[in-house]
């Protein structure tokens, strides 16, 4: 399938390689059409899985005659249904995913463009449906699933137009994206997860998971998060509001790291704990190496 | 309070050096935009009261260091500050009186007091705008660098220099006086201050009855001790002499007497030297205490002997009282003259009674009317008996000898012996004070069968009789003599005995060195010639008369001395004054020989350096005069400082500082700052890395 827009973030060439990797579920998942996927639903068709008895009002076509005959007992032969998968990129659209480091480096939102474009084209290369949602102070855009062409092109350009927000409610706007999104599916969300509602965010993430989604959370990171930079003193402005701190960074620096790996650790917590599919990614590692382990990976 | 006090304000201004050092060496932060924002608020939160406290203490401890630093610049000075110093300024009267007496040269700390007053004293003797001064050099007797205070500051500096130990006793009161004169023209209708700085070791003996109340009452008095703090240890001697019991040949008594100014009892060995013969006595001194080391010796040939006592192993503050020149005259035997008119043939008579009893002496007669001076001059005792009328002449020489030592017995038994006796109580002037005047009696008095109503029976003559003394005097009855009548506060004690009628039967009294006995009876008339009371009475009567014979004269230096020479002394352009180096000494160095009706008198204004002088006549010596320090000058203790500045300074404001101990004392406070700065900068350094760590 070929792109009917060129996004900036979508390099053909560096994704060759990629091609043979699928974007792939262990979990049955409900989808529009027959894929490759394992369905949810259990039918006459696809790959024979087991034996039940009949029972009264079930479709004498899926009745095996045979078994019938020699046993005289009517059992019906199930088959394990495929479909295709749909898959969700939330995309974190909140201001600290501007950082792009103390020099000058490419940011976090960059990152997630190129990682989320890359995705689109490869789900889209497996016959899968992929869809895009901004999250911001509200749900902003949104993308349903869909593998046309035409519709991926306007997702990529919705990508790349991609812009930090001042304020964002990442809640909130999964609860909105729980709400307009019909069929179960993949919900992949990248974050840095730098918002103060950390737990709120995780307690959305829920409404998906019980619904039977799964949930892959694609944790971002720049490294020059993890330290503060070297120097006498530093005037740090907020990227999300209008705060401003001035201090010496070596006063604060162990108490900051603790801080940065406490919450690098109750992302992490918060997130196996809700049955998510927890993936770290620092900027610092290049977007195609991350996606060719988590494809890799997820293919088992 | 402060040297520097202009330092305190610099030191005000620089508080705000470590605000401004803090301020001006912080980063300039730079302008970051940071994801984690609120990592950096929890940690800032986290760590804000631990760096708040850091801050604070290093703050604190910056501006404390520079405080510290601007205060050791202003030098403080703690305790009470001198009334007297350079730091105060305007126009100023100032008198420096610096004791140079013996005391002065002892050795205390390891330095002279000398050396310390004289460094003390010319802090005080520097030049300044508006200050007159003058140095008084106190001795026995004060003597002023200037009549007037003087800006001539390198004169008075030059001086002090100059200035030495005298043997002298301190008179301070005289020194303060002299002071008194010196502040006196600027006491009254002037704004200058008036300040009078006393340097000196403040000696009990000589400070205690000091007084400052003569002074201006606005005088403020500096006192400066140039002691080291603790009594130093000094042992001197006071007194030598030697008692002499009779005549050359004889036995007498050389007495030492030692002070020991420690506070452990000290073995003290003393050598005496006397003409060619050598003595050592032996003994223990108590602790702060005097003691007298006696030993019988045998007595020389006679005339003057002069030697010296010396402390043999002592090793003290005060070397000068470790030896003492002694002179004492070894008299060959005791003589009298009777002066009677009386045949020296008559018996009975009054002269014979007397020549009789007087017989262990020799004797020679003389009639008053034709008296031979010089032999006269040679007897021991004069006994005077019916002489008739003498010639005022012959009195006044009498009354000489007698002021000289010579003793006097006069019998008194007739009429004109009256006018003798007043005339001899006019020409000794006040130095005669006779208990009753004795006056003719009446035509119509009879006296005869006189017995003793009262008598001092424990004085001499008549405790000779001991417990019989009212069995000997009971039968004893008088006839002749004179009436008397007492002489208002004249002394009892001279009144030996009174007759029946209420007259004075015996009279003993003294002028200048010698002694006067009137024995108030016509001896032809009484029966004590033929009682056996007779004799020792008058045995006893001349022993107490031949006493006045020993002249023991001392001086000290730097008071004036007027002696009588002894009798032998007669033409001064005969006798010349030698010096203890044996040197004849020049007027203004031993004095001037001059004579008046009772003789010879030396006179010396100030005597100077220790020792024995002589008048001598060719080879012989006539009279030897040891001049020695006083006794009081050996004791080192000072008085206290509150004595001196609460009891005597007549409420002037005073103040006392120990020379040794009081700059380097007062004004050491700054390096304890340098100090505390030092430790302050090392506790900046150290809260930064606990803190950092």
């Amino acid at each position: 399938m070929t792109p009917a827009t060129a996004s900036p973030y979508l390099d053909l060439r560096a994704l060759a390689p990629l091609a043979q990797l699928r974007f792939t579920t262990r979990r049955r998942i409900d989808g529009a059409y027959s894929g490759r996927h394992r369905s949810r639903q259990q039918g006459g068709a696809g790959e024979f899985v087991d034996f039940r008895e009949y029972t009264g009002g079930e479709d004498l076509r899926r009745l095996d005659w045979k078994v019938f005959a020699r046993t005289g007992k009517a059992f019906v032969r199930l088959h394990q249904d495929e479909t295709n998968l749909l898959c969700t990129l939330a995309l974190d659209g909140s201001g600290s995913m501007g950082f792009g480091g103390f020099d000058g480096q490419a940011s976090k939102l960059e990152y997630m463009q190129y990682l989320s474009t890359a995705l689109t084209h490869l789900i889209t290369q497996g016959q899968d449906q992929v869809g895009v949602a901004v999250l911001g102070e509200d749900l902003g855009e949104y993308c349903p699933p869909s593998s046309a062409a035409t519709n991926v092109a306007v997702m990529q350009e919705a990508i790349a137009k991609l812009q930090p927000q001042p304020s964002t409610v990442m809640a909130e706007s999964l609860r909105r994206l729980f709400e307009r999104s019909k069929n179960r599916g993949v919900l992949m969300l990248l974050s840095d997860f730098l918002m103060d509602d950390v737990e709120d965010v995780f307690a959305a993430l829920r409404l998906y998971r019980q619904r039977g989604w799964e949930v892959v959370v694609l944790h971002l990171v720049h490294p020059d998060e993890e330290r503060l930079p070297m120097g006498a003193a530093f005037r740090f402005e907020g990227m999300e509001d209008d705060a401003v701190i001035a201090c010496t960074p070596a006063d604060i620096r162990t108490e900051y790291q603790k801080h940065f790996a406490e919450h690098m650790s109750v992302v992490r917590r918060l997130a196996l704990a809700d049955g998510c599919d927890y993936r770290l990614a620092s900027t610092a590692v290049p977007y195609l190496q991350v996606l060719q382990g988590f494809l890799m990976e997820r293919a088992g | 309070m402060f040297l520097h006090p202009w330092a305190i304000g610099l030191g005000v201004l620089a508080i705000g050096l470590p605000v401004a050092v803090h301020w001006l060496t912080k980063a300039r932060p730079v302008r970051m935009p940071l994801s984690t924002l609120k990592f950096v608020r929890q940690s800032l939160k986290q760590r804000q009261a631990r760096h708040r406290l850091r801050d604070f203490l290093v703050l604190a401890l910056r501006t404390a260091a520079v405080a510290l630093v601007a205060l050791a610049i202003a030098r403080p000075r703690f305790g009470e500050q001198p009334l007297v110093s350079d730091a105060t300024s305007g126009a100023a009267a100032r008198v420096v009186v610096l004791d140079v007496s013996q005391s002065m040269a002892a050795m205390d700390g390891g330095v002279a007091r000398m050396e310390r007053a004289r460094s003390a004293a010319q802090n005080y003797l520097r030049y300044k705008p508006g200050l007159r001064a003058n140095l008084v050099f106190a001795g026995a007797t004060p003597s002023a660098v200037f009549e007037r205070l003087s800006q001539n500051f390198d004169v008075l500096r030059d001086e002090l220099s100059k200035a030495e130990v005298q043997g002298d006793r301190l008179d301070i009161n005289q020194a303060i006086e002299r002071a008194a004169e010196l502040l006196a023209p600027y006491a009254e209708g002037s704004s200058q201050r008036l300040e009078l700085v006393v340097v000196s070791d403040f000696q009990r003996s000589n400070w205690a009855r000091a007084d400052f109340s003569i002074l201006p009452e606005r005088t403020n008095i500096q006192l400066e001790s140039a002691t080291a703090g603790q009594t130093p240890v000094n042992l001197g001697i006071l007194d030598a002499q030697v008692r002499s019991f009779g005549a050359a040949g004889g036995d007498g008594e050389l007495e030492v007497v030692v002070g020991n100014y420690s506070e452990t009892p000290r073995p003290v060995t003393v050598e005496v030297t006397i003409a060619d013969a050598a003595f050592q006595l032996k003994g223990t001194c108590p602790p702060g205490t005097r003691t007298t080391l006696t030993q019988v010796i045998r007595l020389p040939s006679a005339g003057w002997q002069i030697g010296e006592a010396r402390l043999l192993g002592v090793e003290d503050a005060l070397a000068a009282d470790n030896t003492r020149g002694l002179a004492t005259e070894v008299r060959r035997a005791p003589t009298y003259a009777l002066i009677s008119r009386e045949a020296r043939n008559r018996r009975p008579s009054a002269g014979y009674f007397l020549e009789k009893a007087l017989e262990p002496l020799a004797g020679t007669r003389f009639d008053p009317a034709d008296l031979d001076r010089t032999e006269l001059g040679l007897a021991d005792l004069l006994v005077i008996d019916h002489p008739g009328k003498i010639e005022d002449e012959d009195i006044g020489y009498l009354g000489g000898l007698l002021r000289r030592g010579r003793g006097m017995l006069y019998v008194a038994s007739e009429p004109i012996d009256a006018t003798n006796l007043q005339l001899l109580v006019d020409k000794l002037g006040g130095g005669l004070q006779m208990p009753v005047q004795f006056t003719p009696p009446s035509q119509a008095t009879a006296r005869s069968g006189l017995f003793l109503a009262s008598y001092r029976a424990g004085d001499v003559p008549f405790r000779v009789f001991g417990e019989s003394v009212k069995s000997m005097t009971e039968p004893l009855r008088f006839g002749g003599g004179l009436t008397s009548r007492r002489i208002e506060n004249s002394l009892d004690d001279d009144l030996l005995a009174t007759y029946s009628d209420g007259t004075a039967c015996l009279v003993l009294t003294s002028s200048d060195a010698g002694k006067l006995a009137v024995l108030n009876a016509d001896l032809a008339r009484s029966n004590l010639p033929t009682s056996a009371a007779f004799v020792p009475l008058l045995d006893q009567l001349v022993q107490r008369l031949l006493e006045g014979r020993d002249m023991r004269v001392r001086a000290t230096p730097g008071e004036p001395l007027v002696v009588r020479l002894p009798s032998a002394a007669t033409v001064v352009e005969e006798l010349t004054i030698k010096t203890p180096a044996g040197q004849t000494g020049e007027e203004d160095e031993v004095g001037e020989l001059t004579t008046d009706t009772g003789g010879v008198v030396w006179r010396w204004t100030s005597p100077e350096q220790p020792g024995v002088y002589r008048v001598v006549r060719g080879d012989e010596t006539v009279f030897a005069l040891p001049v020695a320090a006083d006794a009081e000058e050996s004791s080192l203790e000072s008085l206290a400082p509150d004595v001196l500045t609460e009891r005597l300074s007549g409420g002037r404001a005073s103040h006392f500082r120990a020379v040794g101990s009081a700059d380097p004392e007062q004004d050491t406070l700054w390096t304890w700052l340098l100090v505390a700065c030092a430790v302050c900068m090392v506790g900046e350094v150290a809260t930064l890395i606990a803190f950092k760590s």
